[in-house]
């Protein structure tokens, strides 16, 4: 029996049906979206196409802010000022381009009008290129400049926006209606996202600048010893992690393991903070790598070698993870689904990371064929952040704008499926009991025995394997 | 039966599977980027290859300034669409096409000079500048280098051979290259780099050595090795495959395998070992980074007092004179490695030769003349001795 699904928002309110059986409907959908890509590659992003964005840090701003823009309309807002009727009427491919025009005349009027007119006019030069030229800055720096503060942070927002929705629930707003309740988290988040940017980049963005502008930023930043980098892209590195270790935790973990905590108050800052926990666990992780595969970094050189770039990758090896996450969840149905919960959850993260690592050495190998863009790890001027959030922006428009289309179309969820999605909040298939303490104990020596293979392996990776000849 | 065992069995295997996951990820966090870790971490081997040594090397700057005005270039770079694109469709001489920015190629920019290479290069350079987006730009990069053996003889080396026709000419009859060049008295052309101010004004040294030997990096692209053939050398390149490449006793060329803007790939930099006093390190644009190479040089290379000398070239911090945090982290980070001498230029950066000094490096100031901007490093027609 279908119901009025009014108090829930549009994407908890739908069940997206297959179109067709069999592998279908993935398939379709991923060679339109891969057509899509390209397209819209060639003309917004490419070096040797059409409005070549990717300067870098011109398609690099774009990218993420209108990733920030389906988060806000879709999760934060639930689409408002899009009537449930209309969402629930429209063809998905109207919807589709009505929707993502929208987010794009938002997030215009957010870079153009808040950041460069604004507060570069009004607060802090630097986020106006025009403040920059006149200050004396070549007029391409001063918009990349510009657009690397702006970029930086949509990067703090893509985690902290949804974040408040997955791991907070909304609280202590969930029962407001929109457009409040999204006005509410989008200030909050927003406020919060600003103290986040002043702790973490306002020092980065002071030195770029001679000399060093020690009077309205901390200089050196604080975080340069643990770092072993004057750079932000330390921050770059959880920052990341966190936006992508979110996602992970909303699709294919179905928020477990915070999940299991019945107190509202305690599971969502545990979800909250151990996001935050899991990312750094994450970051640190991905750097070590690198240095056990190319070996111990180099203060003060440049690629791969230097730790600012290797902080940086840190940040663009989780996004290859989220693509690998995603693509599992939107389109692979968030496989296997018949085991427990724990079990799912297990799987689906080693079979997302196996997807991220194929993309990544696929990415390594072809992408300067196909991308325009340069061979190699780490060119300064190159960001697989962009190639991979566009993509994560076209499986966003494909499956919160346009439910799926084509291989899927929505249908409203049933008062039961309704209702067991709102029991989802707190898992109750898992429970604690002796064999489960036995089994954790078990498991945690099996994942530590699991990270010391990969750590032995890694250096013997670095050594044997090459990507790009 | 009973259900009991089963529900058991499956307690214990959700808790081991939320296990393996809640394990790996606290020894990341509390494992991966601790002291702990990396004292783990085999220590860098040094192979201390011996290649001789030299008794001093002397280094004339031909030419340090690639582009004579930062904002047109940049302009360009930026009308083209950026950093990325490929820089022989830039429209920047002598491959333009006269249809503006990014829409030029290879094959289009150097039909109408190809039959004038290298002997009419004026005339070539004369029709580029009415087909190409700012012809007045273009400067050059190129370095003459004397090498002294331990005997007192010497031999000599061009690096890299500039980019503006016009301006390398000058620039060579300035410091005779040409007559050393007609003379062979040059015994090896070494290109850095495929660079358009590095490259690009190769008919001008092919107009009086056409056959000098000459050496480049294996990560040229086809339209370097066809302008190769096409600016007039007769002969084949010597293509630079290994990491290590001796020139002569004392003199050793390094090759780096590193991404570069506008589509270039790869850079060969140079080592020299000075008797009794060190080790001096030359680039052209030192893409790979100076700490890259010094850590190269010293994991690679043996070398007297097992000590770094000098440095020289430039050293591809900010070419644009822009900057980023990461370039705080070189000027932090230079200064343990002891050099006793710094010439830098070209894509050095003023800002970053500023910075070396009040960092208290020993840069060689210069003597700004033939249109270098600064006398802070080392300029046009200025010359350093190692040894």
């Amino acid at each position: 029996m279908a119901m009025d699904t009014q108090d829930t928002s549009y994407l908890e309110s739908r069940r997206l049906v297959k179109r067709w059986a069999g592998p279908w409907p993935a398939l379709a959908n991923t060679a339109m979206i891969a057509v899509l890509f390209y397209i819209s590659w060639w003309i917004f992003q490419d070096p040797r196409g059409l409005m070549r964005m990717y300067t870098p840090y011109v398609g690099y701003m774009v990218c993420r802010w209108l990733l920030i823009m389906f988060i806000w309309l879709a999760y934060i807002f639930d689409f408002w000022p899009f009537r449930r009727g209309w969402m629930e009427t429209t063809h998905p491919v109207i919807k589709g381009v009505v929707l993502t025009a929208a987010s794009v005349a938002v997030m215009l009027v957010v870079i153009e009008g808040f950041f460069k007119g604004v507060l570069g006019n009004f607060g802090i030069a630097y986020f106006s290129p025009e403040r920059l030229e006149s200050l004396g800055i070549t007029d391409f720096y001063a918009v990349e400049y510009a657009s690397e503060a702006i970029m930086m942070f949509a990067a703090i927002a893509s985690w902290l926006s949804p974040s408040w929705v997955v791991a907070c629930e909304n609280a202590p707003w969930q029962n407001l209606k929109q457009p409040t309740r999204g006005l509410t988290v989008l200030i909050v988040t927003f406020f919060l996202g600003m103290i986040v940017y002043l702790l973490t980049m306002h020092s980065h963005m002071a030195i770029l600048f001679y000399p060093w502008q020690e009077y309205t930023a901390i200089t050196a930043p604080y975080w340069q010893k643990f770092a072993n980098t004057v750079s932000g892209n330390f921050h770059i590195a959880w920052i990341m992690s966190c936006t992508v270790v979110v996602w992970v935790y909303e699709t294919i973990w179905q928020r477990y393991p915070f999940n299991l905590i019945e107190t509202d108050w305690l599971r969502r800052t545990s979800a909250f903070f151990g996001i935050i926990v899991v990312a750094l666990c994450l970051s640190f992780f991905l750097f070590y790598a690198q240095d056990l595969v190319w070996g111990i970094n180099i203060r003060g050189t440049r690629r791969e070698m230097a730790p600012d770039w290797r902080w940086l990758h840190v940040g663009e090896m989780a996004i290859f993870w989220l693509v690998g996450v995603l693509y599992l969840n939107f389109y692979g149905g968030n496989w296997p689904t018949k085991f427990s919960r724990p079990v799912n959850v297990l799987a689906r993260t080693v079979i997302s990371l196996a997807i991220g690592v194929a993309i990544y050495v696929a990415y390594y190998m072809t992408a300067h064929l196909f991308l325009g863009t340069q061979k190699g790890f780490s060119h300064p001027q190159q960001f697989p952040m962009i190639p991979t959030i566009w993509l994560i922006n076209l499986f966003l428009i494909n499956m919160w704008f346009m439910d799926g289309w084509p291989g899927w179309k929505a249908v409203p969820k049933t008062a039961e499926e309704l209702e067991e999605a709102k029991s989802e909040i707190v898992a109750h298939d898992v429970a604690w009991t002796p064999k489960f303490a036995r089994g954790l104990l078990f498991g945690t020596v099996a994942g530590a025995a699991a990270y010391t293979l990969v750590i032995a392996v890694l250096p013997w990776i670095g050594t044997n394997v090459t990507l790009i000849r | 039966m009973s259900d009991k065992p089963l529900a058991s069995r499956r307690d214990f295997v959700m808790g081991a599977a939320t296990g393996v996951l809640g394990g790996a990820l606290a020894s990341m966090g509390l494992y991966s980027y601790t002291p702990l870790a990396y004292d783990r971490m085999p220590k860098q081997k040094r192979t201390g290859t011996e290649f001789g040594a030299v008794r001093s090397v002397k280094i004339t700057n031909i030419s340090e300034t690639s582009w004579f005005n930062n904002a047109h270039l940049v302009g360009d770079l930026k009308d083209a669409g950026g950093l990325l694109v490929d820089q022989y469709t830039i429209g920047w001489a002598p491959f333009g096409n006269g249809k503006g920015p990014a829409k030029s190629s290879y094959d289009d920019g150097i039909a109408p000079i190809k039959a004038m290479l290298p002997n009419d290069i004026e005339a070539a350079w004369d029709i580029q500048a009415k087909r190409s987006i700012h012809p007045e730009n273009p400067g050059g990069f190129s370095t003459l280098i004397e090498v002294e053996d331990l005997d007192g003889s010497k031999h000599k080396y061009l690096l890299d051979v500039g980019w503006s026709y016009d301006w390398m000419l000058q620039s060579f009859k300035r410091e005779a290259i040409d007559q050393m060049l007609a003379a062979g008295d040059i015994e090896a052309l070494i290109l850095t780099h495929e660079h358009f101010d590095h490259f690009w004004g190769l008919p001008v040294a092919m107009k009086f050595g056409p056959k000098i030997p000459m050496y480049i990096h294996n990560g040229f692209y086809k339209e370097g090795k066809q302008y190769i053939k096409d600016s007039g050398y007769k002969g084949d390149p010597i293509v630079i495959d290994k990491e290590l490449t001796q020139i002569r006793p004392g003199m050793m060329a390094i090759k780096f395998d590193v991404p570069i803007i506008t589509r270039v790939y790869g850079e060969v930099s140079l080592a020299f070992n000075i008797k009794d006093k060190g080790l001096v390190l030359v680039s052209g644009c030192n893409h790979q980074g100076i700490l890259q190479m010094t850590s190269t040089a010293h994991q690679k290379l043996k070398y007297d007092n097992d000590k770094f000398f000098g440095l020289y070239g430039g050293l591809h911090i900010s070419p644009f004179e822009d900057w980023d945090p990461k370039y705080d982290d070189l000027v932090l980070s230079l200064g343990k490695w002891e050099f006793e001498k710094l010439g830098c230029n070209h894509c050095t950066g003023r800002l970053t030769a500023k910075k070396f000094v009040e960092a208290g490096y020993p840069v060689i100031k210069g003597s700004a003349r033939f249109r270098t901007s600064t006398p802070d490093y080392l300029g046009n027609g200025d010359t350093i001795v190692f040894g």
